[in-house]
């Protein structure tokens, strides 16, 4: 994963520069230790950004969806309810069968029942452990670089060790707990 | 020199704290479990011999019943022997290492040991265990690629689960108990 752009202590090229060179390439900037790396996204020509603020072109979208969607909606009802002689004489001979009207929504409310089992079993199973090693560290706590203590200035984030903090939540802390 | 604390576990059932203190570098911590409650020996056997005879009047055969009462004994024997632990123990040695016993109700005994070179320290973590938060004491291992590294994390207590008061007091002692280790052993 990137380093994210770190605004505060490393300047970046001008603001108009980059702006412009994200209209006309797409690209991204990436900062890694020090230097700027340039890479190229998907080149579509367009702004990178996704907003989700309404557009002409997603107000189509919508309507053709809703359009569809109720038409689809009549379709399954007219193939459900209208008998097969009515469809037959009409010409309409090609259907699957009926037993299928029937059997999908059951289907499909069985899937979202068993979805729920399902999804409470696959999070008790990602859970970690109590003796598993990611529950003290992961690999980002691992690598992460150790920044110069400066005067003035307020620390680095940083994960701070397991055993660090324990002594100074249980023992430097004496008259919380025997109270 | 012994002392006896007693306190709650997670579920709120009762725990009893006991500990030894031998000498400045040697301490054992031994946590008991009240034993199987004949209420919960009732309750269950009752449960199994009646869903027994439910089934026997279903079906009139009375091997039903003979199958009960054996699954009750076996059932109720490897209980003992395999899944109730009566009692915890947690002895550290200062120059020696960490020593873990459970004993379980039918009188078998199960014991790890841990060298103390092994050992980078002892604490007390936070996790999520079965749609709860608790607090349990475990051991830290050091790895022998990387010194500041952690290789493996051994939790202590795990069938008794005491809650945070208990857990701090043992803490406490241990990190006395390492404190004294890392002070002896740097002195020449």
């Amino acid at each position: 994963m990137e380093a994210p752009l770190s605004l505060l202590s490393h300047p970046l090229p001008s603001a108009a520069g980059c702006a412009r060179a994200r209209e006309v390439w797409g690209l991204e900037c990436a900062r890694a230790s020090g230097r700027v790396f340039w890479r190229l996204s998907k080149a579509t020509g367009k702004m990178v950004e996704n907003s989700p603020s309404p557009l002409p072109e997603r107000a189509i979208y919508g309507f053709v969806l809703f359009l569809s969607s109720q038409f689809g909606f009549m379709l399954y009802l007219v193939w459900a309810f209208i008998p097969e002689s009515w469809l037959n004489s009409l010409g309409l001979t090609y259907w699957p069968q009926k037993y299928w009207a029937v059997a999908l929504p059951v289907y499909l409310l069985i899937t979202v029942v068993i979805g729920y089992v399902l999804l409470f079993g696959i999070n008790m199973m990602s859970t970690s452990p109590l003796n598993s090693i990611h529950t003290i560290t992961d690999n980002y706590a691992k690598n992460q670089q150790q920044k110069k203590y400066q005067e003035e200035a307020i620390p680095a984030l940083r994960d701070i060790s397991i055993s660090e903090v324990n002594q100074m939540f249980f023992l430097a802390a004496n008259e919380l707990y025997t109270n | 020199m012994e002392d006896k604390m007693s306190f709650l576990d997670i579920c709120g059932g009762r725990l009893a704290l006991q500990r030894r203190y031998y000498s400045p570098s040697c301490r054992e911590f031994c946590l008991s479990s009240p034993r199987l409650s004949l209420r919960l020996l009732t309750a269950v056997t009752c449960t199994v011999w009646l869903a027994a005879y439910g089934l026997f009047t279903l079906c009139e055969n009375s091997m039903i019943l003979s199958a009960a009462i054996f699954v009750t004994l076996l059932g109720l024997l490897g209980y003992l022997h395999f899944v109730k632990i009566d009692q915890e123990t947690l002895l550290i040695i200062d120059s020696l290492g960490i020593q873990m016993t459970s004993s379980y109700a039918s009188g078998k005994e199960s014991t790890t040991f841990i060298e103390m070179g092994k050992v980078k320290d002892v604490i007390i973590n936070e996790a999520i265990y079965m749609q709860k938060v608790i607090y349990y004491l475990c051991i830290l291992l050091k790895d022998p690629v990387e010194p500041h590294g952690i290789s493996q994390v051994v939790p202590v207590f795990q069938s008794a689960k005491p809650r945070l008061d208990c857990l701090i007091e043992v803490y406490r002692s241990c990190q006395e108990i390492l404190a004294y280790q890392k002070a002896t052993s740097t002195s020449p």
